[in-house]
Parts: C-alpha cells; sequence; structure tokens
C-alpha cells in the first residue's frame, strides 16, 4: 500500500477512536449529573442549580420540584439539596474534565483505551 | 410489613452459554456494590454448586426449575413445559450459532421472589456502579427502562423503540424493579397469561420474532395495563440503560474498567476499539463476556 495512503488510513483509524471515547465520556457525564435526593431522580443542571440557589436566597426552607420521571417531589431540606448538587455539578464536571484532558494529549489508539 | 429486598437471576444454560458463570460473578459484584443478596433460579444446581463450592454463600438462595430435556434429579420448586425456541447468538460480526434460548418463567418472578422488593437483571449486565440501588429509595412500585443506549451509535434501533412497525412502545425486560403489590400481582399474572398464549399475542401485536422474547412480553402486559395506551403504570429506572449488542466483542475488564471493541460502520469483520468506566452495562455478546469473566472471576 501507498504509505501516504497508509499513514492517513491510521490516522483516521485513530480518529474514529477518539470521537468514540469523547462521545462516551459525555454520555457518562450526564448519568454522572444525576441527583437522587427524597424518593426523586434529578438531573443537575445549571438551571436547576441557579433555581434553587434563588429560593434559598429569597429565604425559602423547602420548595416542591417535579422530577425526571415527572413525579413531585417535596425537597424539606433546600440546603441540603443545594449542597447535594453542586456537589454532584463539580464531582461529574472535573471526572470529564480530567478524561478529556487525558485523551486530549493521547495521539495512538492504543493509548486512548489504555486511559 | 417484610422490608426484605434483593435480586433475583434467571441462569439457564445451554449448549454453549454457560450463564451461571455470569450469574455468580454478578452476584459477587451485587453484594460489593449494591451490598443486596441474590437469588438465583436455575436449572443446574449441581452443576453451580460443583462448580463454585462457595456459590450457597454466593447466592441467598438457589432455587431449582425443571428443563424438560434434562433428566435431573434435583429439588423441584416450579415446573414448566417450554417450547425451546433458538436464536442466533453472535460473537462478533464474523460468528454466530443457533443455541436453544431459554428465556421463559421470567414471568412467574413475582411469585418465586422471596423478597418484598426485587430488582431483576439479565445475567449478562455488568455492574460497575451502585445506580441500581436508587431503586429501593424511590416510592414507584414498578421500574423499567424504555429504552437503551447503544454504545457503536450507529445501528438502527426502531426495533427497540417499537415492537413493530405499526406497534406499541418498547420496553426492556432486561432490568426490573417491583414491590409486591397486589397490582404488581395483577401484572405478574396478565404476563403469563401473555407467555402461555403467546402465538395470539405475537400476532395481535404484530410481532415478527420467531421466539418468545420477555421485551415483547413485558411490553404487551405495560401497554394493556396502561389501558391499551401509553401511560404511566411502569416508571423508568434510575439512570440510562447502557449496552452494546452481540456484533461487538467484550475485550478485557480490570477493575471498574472494560474495553470494547465496537462494530465498525459497513465494514464487517473490523472494529472499533472503546474504553468504557464506572457506569454499569447490558453486554449482549455472551461469549466474549464469558471469556472476560473468567480472567476476574476470582479477583471479585
Amino acid at each position: 500500500m501507498d504509505e501516504r495512503l497508509e499513514k492517513a488510513l491510521d490516522f483516521s483509524n485513530f480518529m474514529v477512536t477518539l470521537h468514540n471515547q469523547l462521545r462516551v465520556f459525555k454520555e457518562q457525564y450526564y448519568q454522572n449529573l444525576i441527583c437522587y435526593y427524597s424518593g426523586g431522580q434529578f438531573t443537575v443542571t445549571q438551571e436547576l442549580i441557579t433555581f434553587c440557589n434563588m429560593m434559598s436566597t429569597r429565604g425559602y426552607k423547602e420548595i416542591i420540584l417535579i422530577d425526571d420521571n415527572e413525579n413531585p417531589i417535596e425537597i424539606e431540606k433546600l440546603e441540603d439539596f443545594l449542597t447535594q448538587i453542586l456537589d454532584i455539578y463539580f464531582r461529574a464536571s472535573n471526572s470529564y474534565l480530567n478524561d478529556y484532558n487525558k485523551i486530549k494529549k493521547e495521539r495512538s489508539v492504543k493509548n486512548l483505551v489504555d486511559l | 410489613m417484610n422490608t426484605s429486598k434483593g435480586i433475583v437471576l434467571f441462569a439457564r444454560n445451554n449448549e454453549k452459554i454457560d450463564y451461571l458463570k455470569q450469574a455468580y460473578f454478578l452476584a459477587k459484584k451485587a453484594k460489593i456494590l449494591l451490598n443486596l443478596p441474590t437469588t438465583v433460579v436455575t436449572d443446574s444446581k449441581l452443576y453451580l454448586i460443583e462448580k463454585y463450592p462457595d456459590a450457597e454463600e454466593v447466592f441467598d438462595n438457589i432455587i431449582s426449575v425443571v428443563w424438560k430435556d434434562n433428566n435431573q434429579h434435583e429439588q423441584t420448586v416450579l415446573s414448566k413445559n417450554e417450547d425451546h425456541s433458538l436464536k442466533t447468538y453472535r460473537d462478533g460480526t464474523l460468528s454466530k450459532s443457533k443455541l436453544k434460548f431459554k428465556n421463559r418463567l421470567r414471568s412467574s418472578v413475582y411469585d418465586i421472589t422471596p423478597y418484598y422488593e426485587t430488582l431483576v437483571l439479565d445475567t449478562d449486565i455488568l455492574l460497575l456502579d451502585n445506580i441500581y440501588s436508587f431503586c429501593f429509595d424511590q416510592c414507584d412500585d414498578f421500574l423499567i427502562y424504555d429504552s437503551s443506549y447503544d454504545l457503536a451509535n450507529f445501528r438502527k434501533t426502531s426495533e427497540f423503540v417499537f415492537v413493530s412497525d405499526a406497534g406499541i412502545k418498547f420496553y426492556w425486560a432486561t432490568v426490573v424493579f417491583f414491590r409486591k403489590t397486589h397490582i404488581n400481582k395483577i401484572f405478574f399474572d396478565l404476563l403469563q397469561h401473555i407467555e402461555d398464549n403467546w402465538y395470539h399475542y405475537k400476532s395481535i401485536f404484530q410481532i415478527n420474532q420467531s421466539y418468545f422474547r420477555n421485551d415483547y412480553a413485558f411490553s404487551i402486559a405495560i401497554h394493556i395495563m396502561n389501558g391499551y395506551n401509553q401511560g404511566s403504570f411502569a416508571k423508568s429506572m434510575p439512570g440510562k440503560l447502557y449496552h452494546t449488542t452481540d456484533k461487538d466483542i467484550c475485550w478485557d475488564i480490570e477493575n471498574d474498567r472494560i474495553v470494547f471493541l465496537l462494530e465498525k460502520e459497513k465494514y464487517v469483520g473490523e472494529y472499533t476499539a472503546l474504553s468504557w468506566k464506572g457506569t454499569s452495562i447490558h453486554i449482549m455478546n455472551k461469549f466474549s463476556y464469558n471469556r472476560c469473566i473468567d480472567k476476574v472471576i476470582y479477583n471479585v
């Protein structure tokens, strides 16, 4: 095979693997953003954090939220819930960033899957 | 009130696939990650105990069932006539075999389970996190996934959205959580009725597959429980269900990390490597999964 084509195909294979790996990192990031609280399931979003923070700042101690399964869930300790969702947000984001930074530096298929 | 909770697995080996190995591995992982006891329902109790001498410690209960081809002299708590369908099992894109598909009995899980709160898992689920423990902390009595994410991400998944082109919504019987309630008793009785009259329901709901499949039976039963409509009888399991098909290869398992070779789009026999970490996953290629389990089964 022409060496030029061989090199291009190697790179092409690497790019497919890299693309797949980045895709599953993002998937796992969203899975890691899920918070279970008072029997409800909440995907932590910036909107949820902002809303809870705003309600807390306004002095509310408890609120009702609709969870991912569309069940109304009573959050009896808003401050505690806010701490938990912030913790989940930071942990998931840090893990995603670490994985992303590691993969960004790699230049071979073997190293991509050995991470 | 009985508040016991645990996992129930159905593991019935065929000519080539050792489901008991997967069940044994899964029960060990479940004890560590979910802190839950596991009951296994099998037609090969003697084989299980012979192959894994600590099986009676690993499993909370081992329940024997009769597989009518076998001439076993084991104590039997269940007996059922089955038609032994054949199913194509692949090991990557290039290798396949037609083997017996012993998937009946799941509809009896309501009567079989010794637990008030039961998590039913396929044995080919690889537990890598504790996500399923949240089932026990929420208020809905019946949970099941209505979708699953294919790691290869290019294959057509319409068969996992509806049971047929003009059919009803598809549910995955791979992971199911339920409590012993009056309503759930009605559901599982209905499920048994559907199983007993499978050819009728298969025809009514325009299902083309030749063999009985639990996913379809659950989908039909949920549809009926919802008043022949989409509704809220079944709620979603925590998080997402992820899967690789039997055209992908499970290459290596090391702690909470697993390497797959995913089928490559448009290149039969070629694969793309993928590393997966810390999230439970449904691995449909039983051959390659069993090969990987062999390397780590005693290290759990």
